[in-house]
């Protein structure tokens, strides 16, 4: 039952760091689905990256610069040039997917260079039930914390993330007040793909530790549904990642607990509550706007104001 | 010793590709003033602001704030130079509250929220303008957004505030307001820049007018209380007379289009009709005047089957089409111009073949499929006989002017031959040549039968045209005059809800 | 000063688009080279290869035919939907719906004679795929949830369905444990047409030549236009929005449903995990290739067909096919770049002046 709980907040904090770089991008009004790409390639370069230099922290630097840069050729495309947004995220999820795949052709199943393993906390660590859930945990989890804070901080309480919800939310409006919806959005895909890097290397660091092609198995789609069961809140999206990443942790676990559901039926509830998610918030939408931001996929150009 | 003004435009000139916007204007504000400048559509107002506001580079002239010539490059200039513009359409985030939007442009690193709503509040409560700071902007009316607007300029300290035809989207009440707020800047020896083209709010607000025509300054800095409407007007319009010449009345036929009892909810849900009845008989157009957003536009699209009603009910020729979806209306010979011409009138990336042929489509059809040929024939013969220039027929609507673009919805609703035309806002943005033909396509109508229900902001337009006169105020009819015999000045005092007895319907 | 803007141009320019995507084509593989060179391997003697393989003979083209198949469909079904500005991302999941549909009808229908049963399966699949767009379709159109991520969230679950079947109730006895249904009785094959090519070749061929007359041709095409050019317009011209969506939402389904139902026929003989192999995400490349016409969509098809087939050709000579997967991206990247100057002219105008002032905006 710990082994549970310490996999729910194991698995939670890597969907998390996924769906906050999602939600800060979204946030700034690009809706980005190439997560699953963005993941694969932070992934397979902090393994590489590891694995030449033997340092993991090497690797999580490499992993969220690739993700980082992955996400601003999105960014490219979309924000500078105006392309759609949705064709452009799904070609960088088959982009990210086949680069990744192509650059690590010759580390699959070879062993980790380095691992990032559990902070040692001491004594904390032996505390019943907490201990493990909370304290046995690899740099990752603080990682995603530390990044859901700052996260909510920065939209809620600093001039940037007024700028930047503003760029999501009416982006001629920003414009108009002096702040650049270029610089503003660019610089969200690009924070965006670094996050999903980092996910991508929680992975192949800690988790799995190894890379395989396919390693990221349609979890950067569950940070994307994540980012719209969080109504785009971090916080919400925080109780999401915790009850997606308890799904992920009970779907291995469910036969030892002598249940007998198919475990791949239960790994379809991410995307059913999603769904249903999605369609309480439109029916609720009538009377108050949607929590979704108002210029979400939409390209701006200043001269078609 | 002669202080500097607190604006001077110099000899301004702007062209543009086929248009001179500016030739030549002129424009002197002093600090302390509300000034008003004055024109008609196309009289070059919109360029001369935006010249000041450093969207646009002038070709020639200069722009001088305290007596020291500026040159600015962008908006952001301008701003920082103390120039703040409110605009038509309002720059605001929906989503935001109040405060979020008033120091979107200008907020400190770290934003505490109760401190920055107190200070945005004080600042509203020096201008008299009444806000909730915590409130989201989309649960505030246009009056109330408004105040964001002017609050924004103020936060960031603006000494010269434009404001581009700010009554536009207000109630009366609110533009009385709004007449304080700013008498209450000038007190504070800011300069208020007031564009309009209505002639009582100038002479209600302002100290000063400039008035522009054809891009030129024709009346420069007039005191406002040496003035009267009728100069100003006379100024605006030039030697033509105000009222041009009334087309002969004709009695009346029988009822076509009868309302009764119509209620119907704006797109907040909030009721924007109330037990609205008129009748609109062949032969005469009939003129809904009032100050935008009391109803005018509901109206129009309940009768053309575009809005639901929540009770009342809409008859074509005695026809009960209360429930009746818009392409049976249009069947029962009602055709629609809405007052959006692009997005409802007009589907804007289609060719103008495609738009052409939005109400006729069927009529094309062998099978299931269209006859090109019969489309474009269809087509070329509406461009010709109601002279919209255009390009290739089969190129995007892009690429036509506004004039020609309701040339050609106007052409395609009227050539169906209807018996009932509703028309809302139809020279709206129009240029001078572009008004006269679509006014004039409307008396033709009207003289073939057709009757007309005519909506219009413009009250000159409404008295020019409109065989009976009614006002629509807070979602009712509250009057209804005849515009042969009607004193202005009545007419406003209904639009304004200030009933005279006489007037009342 | 100056500096470049974009200055949108009053129409697009003639023939750009084909101009783009050989653009995008050129940088592709220029991108590649480069990838292969660093990998030690010869560009030229690669290329050649995937050309050769993909396009050089007889059974080439018979191969990347039947790749086209369900690259045109899910395709076809993107552009349907796109025609009236709805984003169909789910055709993955309509693929593998489809897929389930028609392996359902042959599961019960495996003594039926051959034509019915080939006619059963490609009803099942059709029915299969547009049951899956049912959902989006129906919040869309009643309650207007955005369709994006619906049709995305519907892959996965599509995904998990598929998985849940062949690891357990569908499961081949005889399997040896691996997850995957039995093989399909003989007479439920399509037919072949030459090489290795099927029959599905003529079945897409012919749904796409029919869908772009129905788009460009009819009353019905024209409807979808207006409506996804502009809402209101299509209320004011009295064109229903809601049955619209829901009719073209499932068609789009059916479409990808029937690519399933052909893969699952005429190349896969059985229910595996790969059995779509991202089709339906390729299918939105071709899809935004071919700017939403089925003309196109068949030649950008039949592209990504050879360039899929030519990938898996070189993986004897040691380069992994992920080489075809990143010149697919990169040829739509590229096109993207390319497009945008199809669309926009690029101008050097002085700072401070607001290049939408050229359209004469005077008052």
């Amino acid at each position: 039952m710990i082994g549970l709980l310490v996999a729910t907040v194991s698995f939670g904090a890597l969907l998390y760091l996924a769906a906050l770089g999602e939600l800060i991008s979204e946030k700034a009004g690009v809706l980005n689905l190439g997560v699953e790409g963005m993941m694969a390639m932070g992934a397979v370069s902090a393994f590489m990256a590891a694995h030449q230099t033997g340092n993991p922290w090497i690797g999580l630097v490499v992993g969220i610069l690739a993700g980082a840069l992955t996400g601003l050729l999105h960014g490219w495309f979309t924000v500078v040039l105006g392309a759609e947004q949705v064709v452009s995220g799904l070609s960088l999820t088959i982009l990210g997917l086949g680069f990744a795949a192509y650059m690590g052709k010759n580390v699959v199943g070879r062993p980790p260079g380095a691992v990032l393993a559990p902070v040692d906390w001491g004594p904390l660590t032996d505390i019943p039930w907490a201990g493990p859930v909370l304290f046995g945990q690899a740099p990752f989890v603080y990682l995603a914390v530390l990044v859901g804070i700052a996260t909510w901080f920065v939209l809620s309480r600093t001039r940037a993330g007024l700028a930047l919800r503003a760029a999501g939310e009416s982006a001629s409006t920003a414009d108009a007040a002096g702040h650049s919806v270029v610089g503003l959005r660019l610089c969200a895909v690009g924070i965006g793909g670094g996050l999903a890097g980092a996910s991508g290397a929680y992975l192949t660091l800690t988790l799995t530790p190894q890379w395989a092609e396919g390693i990221t198995a349609g979890r950067g789609w569950i940070a994307v549904a994540l980012v719209i069961f969080g109504a785009w809140r971090p916080g919400r999206a925080a109780v999401g990642a915790l009850l997606f990443g308890g799904l992920l942790a009970l779907k291995t676990r469910l036969q030892t607990f002598g249940v007998d559901f198919s475990p791949i039926l239960l790994s379809m509830l991410p995307y059913v509550s999603t769904i249903a998610v999605l369609i309480a918030i439109s029916v609720r939408a009538r009377n108050r706007p949607s929590p979704a931001p108002a210029a979400l996929g939409t390209a701006y150009r200043r001269e078609e104001r | 010793m002669s202080q500097a003004a607190a604006v001077e435009l110099v000899d301004i000139w702007k062209r543009f590709p086929g248009v001179v916007a500016n030739a030549g204007a002129n424009l002197r504000v002093e600090r302390g003033t509300v000034h008003a400048v004055l024109g008609e559509n196309g009289a070059g107002k919109s360029t001369l602001m935006n010249v000041l506001s450093g969207v646009y580079r002038p070709d020639e002239g200069e722009v001088r704030l305290d007596g020291t010539p500026q040159r600015f490059h962008t908006p952001a200039d301008a701003l920082a130079a103390g120039i703040g513009m409110v605009h038509q359409e309002f720059r605001l985030v929906p989503s935001f509250t109040v405060a979020e939007n008033v120091v979107l442009g200008s907020a400190e690193r770290i934003l505490r929220r109760q401190d920055v709503e107190a200070r945005v509040d004080e600042v509203a409560r020096r201008f008299g303008l009444a806000t909730e700071p915590d409130r989201p902007v989309w649960q505030l009316s246009m009056g109330e957004r408004q105040r964001v607007e002017i609050l924004k300029a103020l936060w960031r300290d603006a000494r010269i505030l434009i404001l581009d035809e700010p009554t536009a989207v207000l109630t009366p009440n609110e533009a009385d307001e709004l007449g304080e707020v700013l008498r209450h800047m000038a007190d504070d020896g800011r300069s208020v820049i007031f564009i309009s083209h209505k002639l009582h709010e100038v002479t209600g607000f302002c100290d000063v007018a400039t008035v522009l025509r054809g891009g030129e300054t024709v009346a420069a800095s007039l005191p406002v209380a040496e003035t009267d409407a009728a100069t100003l007007a006379n100024l605006m319009v030039g030697s033509t007379s105000l009222a041009g010449e009334r087309p002969p009345y004709r009695t009346p036929g029988e009822v076509r289009l009868a309302v009764s009892g119509l209620c119907a909810l704006d797109d907040r849900g909030l009721p924007a009709l109330h037990d609205v009845d008129l009748e609109v008989r062949s032969g005469e157009i009939v003129g809904i005047a009032g100050v935008a957003g009391n109803g005018q536009r509901e109206l129009a699209q309940v009768a053309a089957g575009l809005r639901g009603s929540t009770a009342g009910s809409v008859h074509l020729d005695g026809k009960d089409v209360t429930s009746a979806p818009p392409r049976r209306r249009f069947g029962l010979g009602l055709c629609y111009i809405p007052e959006d011409r692009i997005g409802v009138g007009l589907a804007p990336r289609l060719s103008v073949v495609e738009n052409a042929v939005l109400r006729t489509y069927k009529g094309h059809r062998r099978g299931p499929f269209l006859v090109g040929s019969r489309l474009t024939a269809y087509c070329r013969d509406l461009v010709e006989r109601f002279g919209v220039r255009t390009g290739a027929l089969g190129d995007p609507i892009a690429g036509l002017s506004g004039g020609n673009l309701q040339r050609l919805l106007v052409g395609r609703e009227l050539s169906s031959r209807p018996d009932v035309v509703v028309a809302a806002q139809p020279t709206r943005g129009l240029d001078v040549q572009g008004v006269k033909a679509i006014q004039d396509l409307l008396v033709a109508e009207r003289d073939a039968g057709t009757a007309v229900l005519l909506i219009s902001e413009d009250l000159d337009e409404l008295l020019t045209l409109a065989d009976r006169l009614l006002v629509m105020h807070e979602g009712r009819i509250v009057a209804a005059f005849d515009p042969m015999d009607s004193e202005r000045s009545v007419i406003g005092e209904a639009m304004a809800g200030h009933l005279a007895d006489e007037g009342a319907a | 000063m100056k500096r470049p803007v974009l200055v949108r141009r009053h129409r697009p320019l003639r023939g750009g688009q084909p101009l783009a995507f050989a653009v995008g084509l050129i940088l592709a593989l220029a991108v590649g080279a480069v990838l292969l060179m660093a990998a030690d391997h010869e560009p030229l003697r690669v290329y050649q290869r995937m050309f050769e393989k993909s396009l050089g003979d007889q059974n080439a083209w018979s191969l990347t035919l039947n790749r086209a198949v369900p690259l045109g469909l899910a395709g076809l079904a993107v552009a349907v939907a796109g025609s009236m500005g709805l984003w169909n991302i789910g055709a993955e999941g309509q693929i593998l719906a489809g897929a389930i549909g028609a392996a359902w009808v042959a599961r019960i229908g495996g003594t039926w004679p051959g034509p019915m049963l080939l006619t059963g399966m490609l009803v099942g699949a059709v029915i299969g795929g547009g049951l899956l767009a049912l959902v989006p379709a129906m919040a869309r159109a009643r309650i207007g949830v955005n369709e994006i991520i619906t049709t995305l969230m519907l892959n996965e679950i599509a995904l998990r369905l598929l998985q849940w079947l062949i690891h357990g109730p569908w499961k081949d006895p005889d399997s040896y444990n691996f997850p995957l249904t039995p093989l399909l009785p003989d007479q439920a094959h399509l037919p072949t047409l030459f090489g290795r090519a099927h029959f599905g070749v003529i079945i897409a061929g012919a749904v796409i030549l029919v869908f772009g007359i129905a788009a460009s041709r009819t009353a019905w095409g024209y409807e979808l236009r207006v409506a996804g050019s502009s809402a209101d317009t299509a209320r004011y011209a009295g064109i229903s929005l809601k049955r619209k969506i829901l009719t073209v939402l499932l068609l789009s389904g059916g479409v990808a449903g029937l690519a399933g139902g052909v893969e699952l026929s005429g190349t896969a003989d059985r229910l595996t995990e790969g059995i779509s192999n991202g089709f339906g995400y390729a299918g939105i490349i071709v899809a935004a290739l071919a700017l939403m016409r089925p003309s196109g969509v068949a030649a950008v098809a039949l592209l990504f067909g050879a360039v899929q087939v030519g990938g898996q050709s070189i993986q004897i000579i040691g380069v992994p096919a992920s080489v075809s997967t990143i010149l697919q991206a990169f040829i739509l990247f590229g096109a993207i770049g390319a497009g945008v100057f199809v669309r926009y002219s690029l101008r050097l105008v002085p700072t401070g002046v607001d290049a939408s002032g050229e359209g004469g905006t005077a008052a």
